[in-house]
């Protein structure tokens, strides 16, 4: 299987293939392998490959296939087809053992056993994902080191439902971000642009996805972590309403706003993919029974179409300022689209979206700082040595183990649930946070989704964004559903025409009728004929290989020093809280820069 | 330092207390299914959750909630139908979290209490003008203690500082932890400042201890730590309104504990305000060795927890159904066992009080009773036995029978499990058994003497009493002619023993009762005898 083959497969169509015998989980493995190997050094979406995982998984899936053959004697033998583009040796070691899948296959064993939905799907999760056998860093130093003794319900069940486990993704620290810069352990690259940010804090999700290398992703959406880096990415970004996939095992951030969702490069396989994930789960209380089954909406928007559905549209949301013109003009597009499928078109008032930012900024660093207490160095995690008691061996290893803007995130938080500040901050904005649910309330009951903008802006360059005021504004259309709950989905809608870049827009449904999001986007998507794979394998092998790596990573470290030394305030903020911090990264980070990361929201 | 009687003569103290109860009779901890178990190897029943690994979330007990709800109506608190966990945030490496999960401003039980009955000597030291009322039996007062709330939250781990002096952590050379305990349910009750001696204080907390022991919530080990208390302390003069200054204690972990650390602490603070100065609101720990408070830290503001609601958890709303279905497993409360004993069988107070104390004895006694009052050759069917709802008219011998009960099981039991370590389940005593054994002695068939060895061997072997005494031959001596053959032989042998009598030296009457026990190997009747020495010799 070459990868184009191989990124050309959608869910739907890998899950056919294995059935028809075109292919086995082998070679999707191994594919999905030399995908990474050609990319990611460039792209760096990855923080922890798991071929060994995948290769593992994939040959139980093949026997379990082959266990499940009524006709042996009717196999037939299915050369792989390899196309090894850096000639590596295993490539041309794939030719098949035999696909032990006969014509007289059990056909009821894949698409319609909702058990093994994401059978050979190459799939790969967000470093804040427990997996059993893999680290789990959430991108900072403080896990740097840190084995999950425990698989997150999320990935448990991606797993359970046949899917290879490629690796761990790069993500903003602890997912405080909106780029992915503030990982401990380098940025990722957009890869329709290696010199531009993939969004975050989902980055390495939808870069991974966006290059080819994997055909879904897990990423966590808290304030637009899932839908504003897969505009980025021009990839489908899909964040369910709060309660519909279980937390469990994904290291939180803001536990009343983080939502756990999935990309792909079709509305399709998002669907799937979350029909594997979803439902209630006894270890998260606040999940919730789905009786949803998103892979059929989506097919019934395809089918059925969409006609007579009312589609709200914000009109304030199109006068605020650093919005661009080709994202007003996309969103016109969709629009006309939607028109042209028979939807209703109908103005909606959101007057209370605005303070969403506010509530936002006091409610995720609250939940934030107390989150991540428990890194203290006791049990797990990150430890500074030489601290003559325990409070001083907390706080060294803290101001060590911690970046600059997960730093900023717990002083914030500390500072607003203190006695006298709470009842200023904290109360008001749960009562802001109600009138915003109630906005959405009154908005559905007249309209059956609303069409807004992702971002309003296509990607911006590594340190191009230094005012952290309108970095913050860059997360306006997303942060509000994540304070209402309701679900989001970032639909790409072609490259902008003036920067060249992918540009989306962004579907929100009623609470708990995400179905209705996914009618849309896949009636929306097909009025669509836009490429979603990035063009990052074709340029690698146009630019020959290893040296274009290195002329990459050279700009990019480049980037990053240019940016820390216009974030004084960062370092003085660094200085103060954690002296004997920054002695030890100096000493042990090869790369210290990337530690100051910025000032970013998810 | 001046006694305790003579400062609470010019100092009101104004006691209140906070109780912590572990729910040790639970399966399973407050947010996982880790088992709870006193006693387990280290870090043996531990999970991501109580550990506090990174992505882990809680998953509330239904049984604890059902547990504090229990809890609530038995102390007269209203059930809050809405209420909600919050996160209460500080840094220690027991919580494995660094936050512990508890409750806000509502907890699922407010606004109860209970009426404390004060007896003995200690009465004294209350000013009873105050809102008490007279106990019936006139040695004492009763007082309603408010409770201000019950909430819900977790333990922590345990620490274990190992070298350094103290045992405690400054100085130590390092520490352990066990994370065994961490996550098992507590719930923490909240008394109103209405508690005035040291006294009123440990019984309350006695009172406290033997509901929710008989409500099979924990088994409130003071010793095993799954019941414990701390106290917040301050004086005012006699008659003035004024709160004053508070200290909290802690580490008074055994009702005289309990007790010593308040009376040496108003003591304290009574010596301080009369020299003039101020008591400083702080924590003070109880050394119970050295019988004294020292401080532990100043307190002057409150500690920030940084309380917030917390998010993983939603507000829960009781229905009625179930507060209804949680009334509906209320047991029979000590204070209203202790009545019906006083009542019904017209137990001794001190009895009662015991008997109603203890959950498997009051449980034993009560099914002892039953088992006679449905033995037909019995005469106790028609005495209300078995419900003692008042109104019947109460048999003498029901009330025989059971103060023979009482005794068997406060004395003779108590004192057997006691040596041998046992719990009443342990052993092969009956109900059945027990109340024969007192019906036995009741009658007089069996001396009181006899009625032990009986005992002794019923309790060890499990056979019946009517088989033991058969068995052994012991038999009491009841019968009235062969009796006065040997009393009559007695008096005949000491000629003048009789005379000293018959001139007053009544006090020899023992003298003879003892000859005649002799004279049957001690199976006669003493009290028969005791009648029939006195009739013979008034003559």
């Amino acid at each position: 299987m070459n990868f184009t083959e191989y990124a050309a497969l959608r869910v739907a169509d890998i899950r056919a293939g294995l059935l028809k015998g075109d292919f086995t989980a082998h070679e999707l493995a191994q594919a999905a392998g030399d995908a990474y190997q050609v990319m990611d050094g460039p792209l760096h979406a990855f923080l922890q490959p798991t071929p060994g995982l995948a290769q593992a998984r994939a040959e139980a899936l093949d026997q379990r296939i082959a266990g499940q053959s009524c006709d042996a004697a009717n196999r037939r033998q299915k050369g792989s087809g390899t196309l090894a583009p850096t000639g590596q040796a295993r490539f041309t070691d794939t030719v098949s053992t035999g696909n032990a899948f006969g014509a007289h296959t059990n056909h009821s064993l894949l698409p319609n056993n909702a058990d093994l939905r994401l059978a050979g799907v190459p799939i790969a999760f967000k470093d804040n994902m427990n997996q059993l056998g893999t680290r789990t860093t959430c991108a900072s130093r403080m896990l740097e080191n840190y084995e999950s003794t425990y698989t997150a319900t999320c990935v448990d069940r991606a797993l359970a439902a046949g899917a290879l486990p490629l690796g761990k993704l790069n993500m903003d620290e602890f997912a405080f971000g909106s780029s992915t810069e503030s990982s401990a352990f380098g940025t990722t690259q957009n890869p329709w642009d290696l010199s531009r940010v993939p969004g975050g804090s989902s980055g390495g999700s939808a870069a991974a996805v966006a290059s080819g290398i994997t055909t879904v992703a897990l990423g966590s959406d808290t304030g637009g972590s899932i839908r504003q880096p897969a505009a980025f990415c021009g990839v489908v970004g899909f964040k369910p309403t709060y309660g519909v996939v279980s937390r469990y095992g994904v290291v939180a951030f803001g536990s009343s706003l983080d939502q756990v969702g999935a990309f792909g490069r079709s509305v399709g396989c998002v669907a799937a993919a979350t029909d594997a994930i979803c439902g209630r789960d006894v270890r998260d209380c606040t999940s919730q029974d789905s009786a949803a089954n998103f892979e059929a909406a989506a097919l019934a928007g395809v089918e059925q179409g969409i006609k007579g559905m009312k589609i709200g549209v914000v009109r304030e949301y199109l006068s605020l300022s650093g919005l661009e013109a080709e994202v007003i003009r996309a969103l016109e597009d969709a629009i006309g689209h939607l028109e042209c499928l028979g939807a209703h078109i109908q103005e909606v008032e959101l007057p209370n979206a605005r303070a969403a930012l506010s509530a936002y900024y006091v409610i995720g660093p609250c939940e934030a700082f107390s989150n991540l207490s428990r890194f203290d160095s006791v049990r797990y995690g990150y430890r500074q040595c030489g601290a003559n008691n325990l409070n001083e061996q907390c706080e060294r290893s803290r101001a060590a183990g911690f970046g600059p803007e997960t730093i900023r995130r717990v002083m914030l938080g500390s500072y607003l649930l203190s006695s006298g500040v709470y009842h200023t901050y904290y109360y008001p904005a749960q009562q802001v946070r109600t009138l915003i649910t109630q906005d959405y309330q009154r908005a559905f009951a007249s309209v059956d989704a609303l069409l807004t903008p992702v971002s309003p802006r296509t990607a911006f360059s590594f340190g191009e964004i230094t005012d952290p005021t309108q970095m913050y504004l860059s997360d306006v259309f997303t942060i509000p559903i994540n304070i209402a709950g309701n679900g989001g989905l970032s639909l790409p809608v072609g490259l902008g025409s003036d920067s060249g870049l992918p540009v989306a827009v962004q579907l929100i449904g009623p609470q708990f009728q995400d179905e209705n999001i996914l009618r849309v986007a896949a009636a929306l998507e097909a009025r669509y004929d836009i490429e979603r794979l990035a063009p990052l394998y074709q340029r690698l092998l146009e630019a020959k290989g290893e040296d274009a790596y290195r002329v990459v990573n050279k700009r990019q470290n480049a980037n990053e020093r240019q940016r820390v030394d216009e974030k004084g305030m960062q370092s003085n903020n660094n200085e103060r809280c954690c002296p004997a911090g920054q002695q030890h990264l100096a000493a042990n980070n090869p790369d210290p820069e990337n530690e100051r990361g910025r000032a970013k929201d998810s | 330092m001046k006694e305790l009687k003579a400062v609470l003569a010019n100092w009101e103290a104004v006691i209140g207390l906070e109780v912590h109860t572990e729910l040790t009779t639970l399966q399973t901890k407050m947010f996982c299914s880790c088992k709870i178990e006193y006693g387990a190897a280290p870090n043996t029943h531990v999970c991501p959750v109580c550990l506090g690994m990174p992505g882990a979330l809680p998953q509330p007990n239904k049984a604890a909630i059902q547990s504090i709800v229990l809890a609530g109506l038995a102390t007269n608190c209203q059930i809050q139908r809405r209420s909600m966990f919050y996160r209460k945030n500080y840094f220690y490496p027991d919580m494995s979290k660094n936050f512990q999960t508890t409750q806000g401003p509502v907890a699922f039980c407010m606004y109860g209490g209970i009426d404390l009955e004060v007896t003995g000597a200690a009465a004294c030291e209350r000013d009873q003008r105050q809102g008490t009322r007279p106990l019936a039996s006139g040695d004492g007062y009763v007082t309603p203690i408010g409770i201000q709330r019950i909430h819900m939250e977790e333990d922590a781990g345990k620490m274990v500082h190992v070298g350094g002096e103290s045992g405690r952590i400054t100085g130590a050379d390092y520490s352990l932890l066990d994370y065994n305990r961490c996550g098992t349910p507590l719930i923490e009750l909240v008394t109103k400042p209405d508690l005035r001696t040291p006294e009123e204080a440990r019984l309350f907390l006695q009172e406290l201890r033997q509901i929710f022991l008989a409500l099979r919530i924990s088994d409130c080990s003071m010793e095993q730590g799954s019941l414990r208390c701390d106290g917040n302390i301050s004086l005012r003069r006699r008659g003035s309104e004024q709160l004053g200054a508070k200290t909290e204690l802690k580490n008074m972990n055994s009702f005289k504990n309990l007790h010593d650390g308040l009376a040496y602490e108003i003591c304290r603070q009574a010596k301080v305000l009369e020299s003039g100065e101020r008591v400083l609101q702080e924590t003070r720990h109880w050394e119970p060795s050295a019988r004294r408070t020292v401080s532990m830290r100043i307190k002057e503001t409150a500690d920030d927890y940084r309380l917030f609601p917390e998010p993983d958890l939603a507000p829960y709303d009781l229905s009625d159904e179930f507060v209804a279905s949680v009334r509906a497993m209320l047991p029979e409360l000590p204070a209203a066992r202790r009545t019906r004993y006083l009542s019904d069988y017209e137990l001794p107070a001190a009895d009662a009080r015991l008997l109603a104390a203890d959950n498997d004895l009051a449980a034993f006694f009560d099914s002892a009773l039953l088992a006679a009052s449905a033995n037909t050759d019995g005469d106790l069917s028609a005495s209300g036995l078995g419900g003692g709802k008042g109104g019947q008219a109460k048999s003498v011998r029901l009330v025989t029978l059971a103060k023979q009960l009482a005794n068997l099981l406060l004395n003779d039991t108590q004192a057997y499990l006691n040596v041998h370590n046992f719990k009443l389940v342990d052993t092969s005593l009956t109900p059945e058994h027990l109340v024969q054994l007192a019906a036995l002695v009741a009658d007089g068939e069996l001396s009181s003497k006899q009625g032990k060895e009986v005992f002794a061997q019923t309790i060890k072997e499990g056979t019946s009493p009517r088989d033991t005494v058969n068995h052994l031959g012991i038999k009491q001596l009841s019968d009235t002619d062969a009796l006065q053959a040997v009393v009559n032989d007695v008096l005949a042998r000491f000629p003048d023993k009789v005379q000293q009598y018959r001139a007053g030296k009544t006090g020899l009457l023992g003298f003879f009762v003892g000859q005649a026990m002799q004279a049957t190997t001690g199976q006669a009747n003493p009290q028969l005898l005791n009648e029939m020495f006195m009739q013979t010799l008034a003559e």
